[in-house]
């Protein structure tokens, strides 16, 4: 079996959700068939120019082939038409021509696509949002597997996209929460595809003391790992931390770790790390007491997930689905939706042992259930395996996109719109 | 392919949760979200308003002008009067200009609407500022008058729990000082002489006797004016007379039940005490002096005697 994973951009430095996502991927399942990354020659997930060399390379035991991208991303331009098509009635023509702008715009890998597919059995394609993911998806449809790493922004409104939902043969969810979103965006409550999610390098033996020895970090401390940005909630977490540790003197922190694109306050229990090594994170999650999640919009939290292999609980913003969802249905995490609620929350984790080894025990429990890496490989061969088994009679059929002037016709409704129909909320199962 | 339908046994995190919202009730009375905030906001605002003559429905109208869809401002400037589509016409207004300002001054005109044009782009920028200072201040306002409401609830709370503690503390208190041993203590001790007085708890009363009463009333004698530091030189002395390990002074134990006991105690060795107070009257002339009277204090009936000695001397009637 030969597989071809089609990701925006690939490499072994570049740690974007969705990139990681596919380079774990493309990695795990290199194990079980011949393996090969289609990619683009860009590095930034803003610009998209072309960084890395065109042409062939092996990452980690992989082989990538990467095309070049037709043209940088114009921020003044694609912000226009986001403009457009999510704030305003647009026609397909628009939405088109926001993708285009979006980036990263690679004809040259659609072409390799398209003039290749008989030289691979399964096409996996990763984020819906992007060029590459639409128009290759579209160009061999008989064979594409799409990852939609959807969240709950309003590029899901657009209506180029449900015709490729319908019209792939399968769909490899990260939550229920997404695929909940995605069955109703396309209409159809019975789109082929699974929840599946990904799993984790997790380390058996983390060390806890290695870290506190090296970044001299002693007492209790909650965690939380990631970009430190506004639109991943840390300003509210700052805000709903240092009220917290008014209210209830301790020795309680809260320690950092990622890229601060957000002023950290000037707070002693505060301690923002910076980006770290994974050696370092795993001992740093090991070794605190819990995770915070403060973030409003996530496909699928990997850091939450590799807490919960590392058996601790997780505190989650419950305005986010997906974190809400994955916290009931693991039962391994309080989450709050007021301050209230975090320093309820908060309180209750850090102060009782047995609700906090209760929960990191589910949390480790649902980790080796669902995202251990052999219960993912596993999931990818059986929809490799019943796809393949599929009558052909039973395959989808991809819609053609509209003529000219039916694409022109301004009569699709804002983006942003469609996106306040879609009904929110976790799943419980 | 496993399903996603892990339940703990011990742990229900919605039922954790559930709690949790119960606790954050009982503590705040109700729990407000942000959007009941702003609820809160729009009917207190009618509900506080309206008494005073103020419109109440303030922040209704900012919002209804707000989302109404205004006539678009106009730009006017010196040419907009004579412009046309066509330039034939244009031309021929221009031309005939001479002839228009024989009859009233268009430039009046222009300047005046040309600055209404201003004024109108000016108080739609202000308006739309001011609909957000008014909408802040009320939301503020809300959520202070919960907080404060929260914090008058705290503060019942507090000093209902203070009055329960200090009713526990007192009875607390009579009990301990009804306790047998001490009770015992003092009865088996064996009389000093006919001036003995008995134990310093009042068996009926359970409260202090007579006679710790009547040492009170020495020591407030004594802490009155005419005792003031300095007033007195046997005072310096005696002032220092503290047993070396410590022990506090009977002040410190006046209403511990010990006091009582030693009280008694100090009482039952009369003669010691007459000594104590004989050594005590003579002035420190010397560290010797002092070292005298601290053996003499490191007597049992001595170290008990913690009252100073020159007090003693003065006050023992």
């Amino acid at each position: 079996m030969k597989i071809a994973v089609v990701a925006q951009r690939y490499g072994a430095d570049i740690n974007g959700g969705a990139e990681l996502h596919a380079r774990y991927v493309a990695e795990h399942l290199a194990r079980h068939a011949e393996v090969e990354v289609l990619t683009t020659c860009a590095q930034d997930y803003v610009t998209w120019a072309n960084e890395f060399p065109a042409g062939v390379e092996t990452i980690h035991g992989v082989t990538v082939r990467r095309f070049p991208v037709a043209h940088s991303r114009d921020a003044r331009t694609f912000a226009r038409h986001s403009a457009t098509v999510f704030d305003r009635r647009h026609s397909v023509h628009d939405e088109l021509r926001w993708l285009d702008s979006e980036g990263p715009t690679s004809p040259k890998l659609v072409k390799q696509v398209a003039g290749n597919i008989d030289a691979y059995d399964w096409f996996v394609f990763f984020s819906y949002r992007y060029y590459h993911a639409f128009h290759g998806a579209r160009a061999a449809a008989a064979k594409a597997v799409l990852v939609p790493t959807a969240e709950r922004d309003a590029a899901i409104g657009l209506s180029i996209f449900p015709p490729v939902f319908r019209g792939v043969r399968a769909l490899m969810f990260n939550s229920f929460e997404e695929r909940a979103m995605i069955q109703h965006v396309a209409a159809r409550q019975d789109l082929r595809g699974v929840v599946v999610g990904i799993g984790s390098e997790v380390p058996e033996r983390p060390e806890p003391d290695r870290f506190r020895q090296r970044f001299g970090v002693t007492g209790p401390f909650a965690i939380y790992v990631g970009r430190i940005d506004e639109n991943k909630g840390c300003k509210e977490l700052f805000t709903y931390f240092q009220r917290f540790t008014r209210q209830m003197p301790g020795k309680l922190q809260l320690v950092l770790i990622g890229k601060s694109v957000l002023p950290i306050p000037p707070d002693p229990r505060l301690r923002h790390l910076g980006f770290l090594s994974d050696e370092d994170k795993f001992d740093a999650m090991a070794a605190a007491e819990l995770l915070v999640m403060p973030s409003y919009y996530e496909s699928l939290s990997m850091v939450a997930l590799e807490a919960w292999a590392l058996g601790k609980p997780v505190l989650a913003n419950a305005k986010c689905d997906v974190l809400l969802g994955q916290t009931l249905r693991s039962n391994a995490g309080l989450y709050y939706a007021s301050y209230g609620e975090f320093a309820e929350a908060l309180h209750a984790i850090t102060t009782s042992a047995p609700l906090s080894a209760a929960l990191g025990r589910n949390g480790s429990r649902y980790f080796q259930t669902h995202y251990a890496w052999p219960v993912i490989e596993r999931k990818y061969l059986e929809t490799f395996d019943r796809l393949e088994r599929e009558p052909k009679a039973d395959r989808p059929v991809m819609t053609p996109l509209p003529g000219f002037f039916a694409s022109r016709a301004r009569t699709l409704p804002a983006a942003a719109d469609v996106l306040d129909s879609i009904p929110a909320g976790a799943v419980r199962r | 392919m496993s399903e996603f339908n892990i339940r703990a046994d011990a742990v229900d995190v919605e039922q954790i949760m559930r709690q949790i919202r119960a606790r954050i009730r009982d503590k705040r009375g109700v729990d407000y979200t942000e959007e009941q905030i702003q609820e809160l906001a729009r009917v207190r605002l009618e509900k506080f308003l309206d008494p005073k003559g103020v419109r109440s429905d303030l922040l209704e109208q900012f919002r209804r002008n707000a989302a109404t869809d205004r006539p678009p401002n106009y730009e006017f400037d010196d040419v907009t009067l004579f412009a046309s589509d066509k330039p034939i016409i244009a031309f021929f207004r221009r031309l005939l200009l001479p002839i228009l300002k024989l009859f009233f001054s268009p430039n009046q005109l222009i300047t005046a609407l040309h600055l209404q044009s201003r004024i109108n782009q000016h108080l739609l920028e202000h308006d739309a500022l001011f609909y957000e200072v008014v909408h802040n201040l009320v939301v503020e306002m809300t959520r202070t008058s919960i907080d404060v409401k929260n914090v008058q609830m705290r503060v019942e709370s507090v000093s209902g729990r203070l009055d329960f503690n200090e009713r526990r503390s007192r009875a607390l208190e009579a009990v301990v000082q009804y306790r047998p041993d001490a009770a015992e203590r003092s009865h088996s001790a064996p009389p000093a002489g006919p001036d003995s007085a008995p134990s310093g708890v009042d068996p009926i009363t359970g409260g202090e006797s007579l006679r710790s009463r009547r040492r009170r009333r020495r020591r407030g004698r004594r802490s009155g004016p005419g005792f003031g530091e300095g007033t007195d030189e046997r005072r310096a002395p005696g002032s220092e007379f503290r047993p070396q390990n410590n022990e506090p002074r009977a002040q410190d134990h006046e209403p511990r039940p010990q006091s009582d006991q030693q009280a008694a105690q100090s009482d039952e060795a009369p003669a010691q005490s007459g000594e104590l107070r004989a050594q005590s009257i003579e002035p420190p002339a010397s560290d010797g002096t002092r070292t005298q009277s601290h053996e003499a204090a490191e007597t049992p009936a001595a170290a008990r005697s913690v009252e100073p000695p020159g007090d003693s001397g003065s006050n023992v009637s």
